[in-house]
C-alpha cells in the first residue's frame, strides 16, 4: 500500500505541475457549467428581445377592417397591401414581405352568415418570429369573431364545452422534470470525466514513454502491479475531479444567476446533498473502469497522438448508451443496470426525479465495480506486456 | 497470399560472470542483445528460462531485492521532468526504502560531490543534458548499490558529460562495486574494461579478462579485432 501511495503522490505532483491538468481538471469543469447557463440565459434573453424589436412585413389582401387595424396596433408591423394576387412565393423570398395574408374577397358574406372562412397564409417556416406573431394575430382575431358569434347566438359557454378533463396529479413535478432533464446531466459528468482520464492516462502511461521515464520507473523495486495500480487511482481521480468541479461549478454558479423563481426552486429541489452524493458515488467505480479501459488500450501507443488516435473511438462506447437513456421507453431495468454507462444515465434520470430504487442502485454500484475490476486486470495484462510497454 | 512469423530469440544460453572491483564490458553491434541481457539482469523485463544471482540473490526468485541491489543508468533511463533535484532524489529514497536521515545525508553528499546544490530546485525539464545527467548519476548511486549497470551511458552525450559518467565508473570500480557496462565506443572499452563478453546474434562470441583479448588480437587496432570476430562468428 506504501508503494501505491509513493506513486500516486508523486503522480499527482507531476500532473498537477502541468497546466493542461489544471485547465482540463479544475478551471474547466468550475467555470463550464455556470457560463453555459449564463450564456445560454443570455443568448435566448437577447434572441427574445431582438426577435420583439424587429420589424415584420406583412402583405394582406382584401383583409377586413378590424383585421387591419390589429395588425396596425403593433407599430412595428410594416404593412404592404395588395388589391390583386401576385407571386407570394418570389415576393417574401427576396424580402420584399416576409409573409403575406390572403382573405377571399367574400369574407365579409362568410363572416356575416357564420359561415366558415379561409385565410391564406403564404410563409416561409423558417421565420419563426415572423410566424409566431402573425400567428398570435390570427388566433386574437379569430377568437374575437368567435367570441362574437358565442354572443349573438346567445348559446350559454358550458354548451360548446361538452367534456372538461380534469386532472389529479399524482407524480410530483420534481419527477417529471427530473426524468426530462436528469439525462442531460451525466453528459457534463461524463463526457468531463472522459477528457480528465485520458489526458492523465495518456500523461502517465505514454507520456512516461516519450519522456523515457518508463525503464527508470521499471528498473525500481516497485511491482508492476502497484505501480499499475497507482497510475489507474491517479487517472480515476483525474477523471473525477471534473465531475466533482462541475458540481461545484454549477452549486455556486447557481447562487449568482438570476433564473425564474419556478425554475431556480425546482434546481434547489435538484441540487440536494443527497442525490448529488448519490450520483457522485456512481462515478468513483466508473472513474476507475474508465481509467483501467484506458490505460489497457494505450499502453502500446508511443506518442501523445498514437495514444488518442487509439483512444478515440472509445468515445462512441460513451455517447451511445447516453444518447439511449434519453430515449423514451428506455427505463431502468434489471437488464439495464447491468450496462455500464447506460446504467448511470438511467441512474441519474431517476436520482434527479427522486424515483431511484435502491436495491437497483446498489446492484449498479457493484456492476461497475465489476466491470472497474475487469478494466484494471486488462490493463495489468497490458502494462506487464514487455513488447508494448517497452516499445 | 501468406505471412509467417517467427520467434527470434533476443538472447541465447547467455552466462557470464562479473565482480566486484572489476569493470565488465559487454560489446556488440547493434541489435545484439546487450540491452534485452542487461535489462534482465536489472528485472525489467523477464527471461523466458534462466536466471541472473546479484549480490548473492537470485533474480527469479526475489526480483525486487535485486533490484534494491542494483544502480541502472542508460540513454532510456530519463528524469521524471516536472519534479526538481531534491525531490527526484526524496521520491528514490523513499523507493528504495531508505531510512529518512540516511537518505537525508547521502543526498546531500551525492549533491556537493556533483555540483547540483546550485540548481537543486529547478525542475527536470529546465535543465541542461549535462544538469540532467548529474541527477542522474545521482540518483543512480542514491543506495549506494553493489551493483552498477550502465548501458550506452555515455550515447549521446558531449564530451564533458561522457566524462562524468567515466570518473563515475571508475569510482565506482575502486569503491569495489561490481560494474557492467556495454558501449560500442572502443576508447571508453580501452580505458576502463577489465573484464570482456561479445554478444552476437544473442550468443557470446566472448568471454574473458580484456588482458587476454589484446593478447590473443590478431588485428592491429582494438575495433578492427572486435569487428572480426563478429564476422567470423
Amino acid at each position: 500500500m506504501k508503494e501505491i501511495i509513493l506513486i500516486i503522490k508523486k503522480e499527482l505532483t507531476e500532473l498537477f505541475r502541468d497546466k493542461k491538468t489544471i485547465i482540463n481538471s479544475i478551471i474547466l469543469p468550475v467555470l463550464i457549467t455556470p457560463i453555459l447557463i449564463v450564456v445560454v440565459s443570455k443568448v435566448m434573453e437577447f434572441v427574445n428581445k431582438k426577435d420583439a424589436a424587429k420589424t415584420i412585413k406583412i402583405g394582406l389582401m382584401n383583409a377586413p377592417a378590424d383585421f387591419n387595424q390589429l395588425v396596425a396596433n403593433d407599430t412595428l408591423n410594416k404593412v404592404t397591401t395588395f388589391t390583386e394576387a401576385a407571386d407570394f412565393k418570389t415576393l417574401i423570398n427576396d424580402g420584399t414581405v416576409q409573409t403575406v395574408l390572403v382573405f377571399p374577397e367574400n369574407w365579409k358574406t362568410d363572416m356575416d352568415s357564420l359561415r366558415t372562412g379561409e385565410i391564406q397564409i403564404y410563409r416561409n417556416e423558417a421565420k419563426r418570429n415572423v410566424n409566431t406573431r402573425v400567428g398570435r394575430i390570427v388566433t386574437n382575431y379569430t377568437e374575437g369573431i368567435k367570441n362574437a358569434r358565442i354572443a349573438s347566438l346567445q348559446i350559454p359557454m358550458e354548451k360548446l364545452t361538452p367534456v372538461k378533463r380534469s386532472y389529479v396529479e399524482v407524480g410530483e413535478k420534481k419527477e417529471a422534470i427530473g426524468k426530462a432533464i436528469g439525462g442531460f446531466i451525466p453528459y457534463i459528468f461524463i463526457l468531463g470525466m472522459w477528457g480528465g482520464c485520458l489526458l492523465a492516462a495518456i500523461d502517465l502511461v505514454t507520456g512516461e514513454k516519450e519522456r523515457k521515464t518508463v525503464e527508470t520507473t521499471l528498473s525500481l523495486p516497485l511491482s508492476k502491479f502497484n505501480v499499475l495500480i497507482g497510475k489507474a487511482i491517479v487517472a480515476a481521480i483525474l477523471g473525477l475531479l471534473p465531475a466533482v468541479f462541475n458540481i461545484i461549478g454549477l452549486v455556486v454558479g447557481l447562487q449568482f444567476i438570476d433564473l425564474p423563481p419556478a425554475f431556480d426552486s425546482f434546481i434547489s429541489e435538484l441540487v440536494t446533498f443527497e442525490s448529488l452524493s448519490l450520483i457522485l458515488l456512481l462515478l468513483v467505480p466508473f472513474s476507475i473502469f474508465l481509467s483501467g479501459l484506458l490505460i489497457a488500450i494505450i499502453a502500446g501507443a508511443t506518442t501523445f497522438k498514437e495514444a488518442q488516435s487509439k483512444a478515440t473511438p472509445v468515445i462512441m462506447f460513451i455517447i451511445l448508451p447516453l444518447v439511449m437513456a434519453l430515449l423514451p421507453g428506455i427505463e431502468l431495468t434489471w437488464a439495464t443496470v447491468f450496462v455500464p454507462v447506460l446504467n448511470i444515465g438511467l441512474a441519474v434520470k431517476e436520482i434527479t426525479a427522486g424515483t431511484m430504487d435502491m436495491l437497483q442502485y446498489v446492484v449498479i454500484l457493484i456492476s461497475l465495480l465489476l466491470f472497474s475490476v475487469g478494466a484494471i486486470y486488462l490493463s495489468y495484462r497490458k502494462f506487464s506486456d514487455e513488447n508494448a510497454i517497452l516499445k | 497470399m501468406k505471412t509467417e512469423t517467427t520467434t527470434v530469440n533476443a538472447v541465447n544460453d547467455v552466462s557470464f560472470e562479473c565482480k566486484p572491483g572489476r569493470i565488465f564490458s559487454l560489446l556488440g553491434p547493434n541489435g545484439a542483445g546487450k540491452t534485452t541481457t542487461l535489462r534482465m539482469i536489472a528485472g525489467i523485463i523477464n527471461p523466458t528460462s534462466g536466471t541472473a544471482v546479484v549480490d548473492g540473490v537470485d533474480l527469479g526468485k526475489s526480483g525486487d531485492a535485486v533490484k534494491s541491489r542494483i544502480g541502472f543508468l542508460t540513454g532510456s533511463t530519463g528524469l521524471y521532468e516536472r519534479l526538481n533535484a531534491d525531490e527526484t532524489l526524496d521520491f528514490f529514497g523513499k523507493v528504495y526504502k531508505l531510512e529518512s536521515g540516511a537518505a537525508q545525508e547521502r543526498k546531500e553528499y551525492l549533491f556537493e560531490k556533483l555540483g547540483i546544490n546550485e540548481f537543486r530546485k529547478k525542475r527536470i525539464g529546465q535543465m541542461s543534458t549535462g544538469m540532467k545527467q548529474k541527477v542522474s548519476i545521482a540518483r543512480t548511486l542514491l543506495h549506494d548499490p553493489e551493483v552498477l549497470i550502465f548501458d550506452e551511458p555515455t550515447s549521446g552525450l558531449d564530451v564533458i558529460t561522457a566524462d562524468s559518467i567515466i570518473d563515475l565508473i571508475r569510482e565506482s570500480k575502486q569503491n569495489n562495486k561490481t560494474v557492467i557496462f556495454s558501449s560500442h565506443i572502443m576508447s571508453e572499452v580501452d580505458l576502463l574494461c577489465d573484464d570482456l563478453a561479445i554478444i552476437d546474434k544473442g550468443s557470446i562470441i566472448f568471454n574473458d579478462s580484456f588482458d587476454t583479448f589484446k593478447k590473443e588480437m590478431k588485428a592491429d587496432t582494438l575495433t578492427q579485432e572486435f569487428i572480426n570476430r563478429v564476422k567470423n562468428s
